[in-house]
């Protein structure tokens, strides 16, 4: 039997967002930190609930799953929004959106991560997914002044409000071909083999809704204008969270797939694998504005774990959770900090922008810095352990050609990369930016993303040991 | 008493000297004492290791002097282990004592971001330490690619006019070097994974895996390939010049007296044990490309018109020379071919330190603003002629014993290269009196106001020429030390022992 405090940190996080909101609405003359320190302390009490509350049974009500796998994500997924919560706080404040629709909106999205994270029924996937959506819609588009978020919020309405229809039209199908809404049973195989047609078609449009939401080339190209026009912590947010939410899904399905699906099903997606490292990184070579460079080269992460999805059901199950965590720190790390170099008036984005703040503001430089060189790969950042851990996975499998396209475009990544550098350090500054001085909030959230990246960089084992023990039970 | 904890406290002292330097680095005055303080405490560490009187200890990880191994990533079997025989005492010798160079020439020339300056090198100087001493391979792996980025921000930084160029070329021909072993090395582990079900990265167990000639040659050719870039070898040496044309004093002397050393160390240290078969194969390609590289170097050198390219150019031919050592494959050309490691690391670096006091002088490196310097700069000049004649090997100074080791025992193998070798010696020696001849002798084209080598820099000069005379007269104690380390060579490789009959 269930209890409510299986679901502990969903309805803390609920009451949460609905605490702030009345805070918001009922008290006009709140001190400024209220509405930040009523978020903070929701999102660290659903963590700590996430982490110390022990399930009465394995999943709730067959509709949300209890076990680890759902508990890594639902902590890793909370950490993501802590740490944009801090990046928030003197970046929305200063630019005159730090209202409570901002806040609210930030722990329903976080919701929203937790349930697709964790859903075990398509029903509670699509509810999930949409709560995050739609949050973000409206967090993408929150400075209402600026012409450039406007645009990127629509342009992720509408094209994500399309990709949901084929996701719905997807689960209708799989409902029709196999008469359950429960994810496991519905792949586990087919009733009627004369429904086959229905059920390829079925997911292959739940497919195509993921790949969109995840940006899987070719339906990533609204990636580099939403990145770009969106505030650099939300970016930071929907770069890392949402991807990392997705994701969890994705692997649940792949794993879950019955066989003659999955033989069809692996070589199309070997296919998207190589073509979006491929695309991710060549198209991130041209671009000349940091924010679209850095949004394709999370393009090209996205492809390099689904090369490591490919090998899922060869074991690659704890390398893609271990690069799952890495690519959510250094990620939300690079646009985080993207965001507290920005000036007020709109973010850093002409590469020209960074020339010399390597210097003028060397903390905040080196973290950015520090995230960077994790991207690329490069030791003693986690990146580098990452990188290594989950192309050994894909050459365990044998999947050796998939690996190959993998490090040459990973060899191609390093140029762009180093062009940030470039700037940063090597190029005396043109003119003169008002960056506003460090805050304390985003200060401290760089802190641990930099000490995150050295340490899973350098002594990972505890981290892999969780993930050992989670995707042992997850896999049975 | 158990003193194999010092091999941690050398390889981390420098890294936690570079963070002091960082640190203090708005007191430029301050920042400076401190790390070559630091520095110096470092090299006496080292120093006290030569008269430990340390003997092989077999241990889990291989024989070795001194020996730590700790668990580090349990899950993939990889572990922090550290060893150390005589080619790497001697090389991490070599390391901290090139570092305190590097940070008295830097002492008045750089004064700008003077704390990141000195982090960079120090940290520097941490990588190459635990390189030098690394005993599994994904240790090594790690270090070998962390090492590019101080070297990246030092051109880059506080390099010459078209520095970003060549810190740009330096970063992508190293690291598309090391990739592709990278995944010779992923493949080697699953491999022997594979045959004996322990997962491990230990050089010392990765040797015994079992290779079929074809895989074998493929791996080594991509281990090959990240050492070949990095000694340089001809065809894949045109990032040095480069490199060494654009970086500041220090990243010249580091990199000519240290980081092309790094190659070669890790060719005989990895490469030739995991891969003899590939390896005894590949040796008379090594010999052609030393040869090809020794003659190149010196014809290219010839028509050089900027002295510090000259310089890079000679390290190219001298590093060929070594090279032409590990392919015959005989006990004296190799342990010359250890000697000339430090030989040139000694020899070279001044060279690049006295042409980075001429550049401070003149404002340029060209020959045709130089000539008539002797006149001028008396003392200088001495220096020069002394290091000059170091590096082209006049007898009783360090080379000349190094290079008659190697041409000597390459006679007694291949005849024919030992002659050609020789020839390429006599090369050398053109160029180098060329270069000596335009620069302080003749007449000079116009007056220029230049001053005399002060104080300070008669220091550095002096403390770089006691090694290359103590090391001319007395090399015995070193080249004992190396004894340890062909022998282990033969303990690790059997098949390549067979061709070490000398």
């Amino acid at each position: 039997m269930n209890s409510y405090l299986d679901i502990l940190p969903l309805i803390i996080l609920t009451a949460g967002g609905l605490v702030v909101l009345c805070a918001g609405a009922f008290l006009p003359r709140r001190p400024p930190w209220l509405l930040f320190g009523l978020s903070l302390l929701t999102t660290l009490a659903a963590g700590a609930a996430a982490l110390l509350v022990t399930p009465s049974s394995s999943d709730y009500l067959g509709m949300l799953d209890l076990g680890g796998y759902a508990q890594f994500f639902t902590v890793l997924l909370l950490a993501v929004t802590l740490l944009t919560l801090l990046f928030l706080y003197r970046y929305s404040k200063d630019r005159g959106f730090a209202g409570d629709e901002l806040y609210a909106l930030m722990i329903f999205a976080a919701v929203g991560m937790v349930l697709v994270a964790a859903a075990e029924d398509w029903l509670i996937f699509f509810l999930g997914l949409e709560l995050l959506s739609l949050s973000l819609y409206v967090l993408i588009a929150i400075r209402r002044g600026e012409a450039v978020g406007q645009e990127a919020g629509i342009k992720y309405f509408i094209m994500g409000a399309v990709a949901s229809g084929i996701l719905t039209f997807g689960l209708a199908l799989i409902y029709a071909a196999t008469g359950t809404l429960a994810i496991k049973a519905s792949l586990a195989g087919l009733t009627q083999a004369a429904s086959l047609p229905l059920y390829g078609l079925a997911l292959l449009l739940i497919l195509v809704g993921i790949g969109f939401k995840i940006s899987l080339v070719p339906f990533h190209l609204w990636t580099p204008d939403v990145y770009e026009g969106a505030p650099a912590p939300i970016t930071a947010f929907l770069s890392a969270g949402s991807k990392v939410a997705l994701f969890a899904v994705f692997i649940r399905i792949a794993l879950n797939l019955a066989a003659p699906a999955w033989e069809v099903a692996w070589p199309l997606l070997w296919f998207l694998a190589a073509l979006t490292m491929a695309v991710g990184n060549i198209t991130a070579f041209y671009q000349t504005r940091v924010k679209r460079l850095l949004a394709y080269s999370s393009v090209a992460h996205m492809g390099y774990l689904l090369m490591a999805l490919v090998a899922v059901k060869q074991g690659s199950l704890p390398a893609l959770l271990f690069y799952l965590a890495v690519y959510a720190v250094m990620d939300l790390g690079a646009f985080g900090m993207l965001g507290a170099l920005s000036e007020v008036q709109g973010d850093l984005d002409e590469l020209e922008d960074f020339q010399g703040l390597g210097y003028s503001h060397h903390w905040r430089s080196g973290v950015f810095g520090f995230c960077l060189l994790s991207l690329v790969g490069l030791p003693p950042a986690a990146g580098f352990l990452a990188k290594l851990i989950l192309f050994w996975a894909v050459i365990k499998a044998g999947f050796v050609v998939l690996a190959v396209v993998g490090i040459i475009t990973a060899i191609v990544s390093i140029y762009y990369y180093f062009k940030i550098f470039l700037e940063l350090y090597m190029h005396p500054a043109k003119r003169e930016v008002q960056i506003p001085a460090a805050d304390p909030a985003s200060s401290l959230a760089g802190l641990l993303i930099a000490f995150l990246i050295l340490w899973l960089g350098i002594f990972p084992t505890p981290l892999l040991s969780v993930i050992e023990h989670v995707s042992g039970f997850f896999l049975g | 008493m158990d003193l194999n904890f010092l091999l941690l406290v050398i390889v981390f002292l420098p890294v936690f000297a570079g963070l002091v330097a960082l640190f203090t680095g708005h007191i430029p005055r301050l920042c400076r004492w401190v790390s070559l303080i630091l520095s110096i405490i470092e090299l006496s560490l080292i120093i006290l290791l030569f008269f430990l009187d340390l003997k092989p200890v077999a241990g889990p990880t291989g024989t070795w002097l001194m020996a730590v191994d700790y668990p580090w990533l349990t899950g993939l079997g990889a572990r922090f282990s550290l060893g150390l025989d005589g080619l790497s005492l001697m090389l991490i010798w070599l390391t901290a004592f090139v570092n305190i160079i590097c940070i008295l020439i830097s002492w008045r020339t750089i004064t700008m971001k003077v704390g990141s300056f000195y982090f960079f090198l120090l940290f520097l100087e941490g990588c190459l330490m635990g390189l030098f001493l690394a005993t599994d391979l994904l240790v090594f792996y790690l270090i070998w690619e962390i090492q590019l980025i101080p070297m990246f921000f030092l051109v880059g930084i506080w390099g010459h006019h078209n520095r970003i160029y060549a810190s740009i070329k330096f970063m992508l021909f190293s690291f598309g070097g090391s990739l592709f072993m990278l995944i010779a090395l992923v493949a080697l582990y699953t491999l022997h994974g594979q045959q004996t079900g322990e997962y491990t990265f230990a050089l010392y167990q990765l040797t015994q895996t079992h290779l079929s000639p074809v895989v074998e040659g493929f791996l080594y050719a991509a281990f090959l390939l990240a050492f070949a870039i990095k000694t340089p070898l001809v065809p894949v040496h045109t990032w040095l010049p480069d490199v060494h044309t654009e970086a500041p004093t220090a990243g010249s002397v580091d990199l000519a007296g240290i980081l092309l050393k790094t190659g070669f160390y890790a060719l005989f240290r990895f490469a030739f044990p995991l891969f003899p078969g590939a390896a005894e194969a590949s040796m008379p390609l090594l010999v052609a490309l030393g040869l090809v590289g020794m003659f190149y170097a010196g014809w290219i050198a010839l028509a050089q018109t900027d002295i510090k390219r000259l310089v890079a150019y000679s390290s190219i031919g001298h590093m060929g020379l070594m090279i032409i050592a590990l392919g015959v494959w005989n006990v004296m050309a190799m342990s010359g071919s250890f000697l000339q490691l430090i030989n040139h690391g000694i020899s070279t670096s001044a060279l690049f330190v006295m042409v980075g006091m001429l550049d401070e002088r003149l404002d340029s490196r060209q020959f045709s603003d130089m000539g008539g310097l002797w006149k001028k700069m008396p003392v200088f000049g001495g220096f020069f002629l002394f290091f000059a004649l170091s590096a082209l090997g006049l007898p009783g100074l360090n080379n000349f014993v190094g290079e008659i080791l190697i041409l000597i025992g390459t006679f007694q193998v291949q005849p024919v290269v030992g002659i050609l070798a020789f020839v390429g010696v006599l090369l050398t020696v053109i160029y180098i009196l060329t270069m000596v001849q335009k620069c302080l002798f003749g007449e000079a084209l116009e007056e220029r106001r230049v001053w005399d080598v002060d104080l300070h820099e008669i220091l550095i000069l002096v403390v770089l020429a006691v090694p290359v005379v103590l090391i001319g007269l007395h090399p015995g104690p070193i080249l004992r030390l190396f004894e340890s380390s062909l022998q282990h060579v033969m303990f690790h490789a059997p098949l390549l022992a067979q061709g070490l009959g000398g």
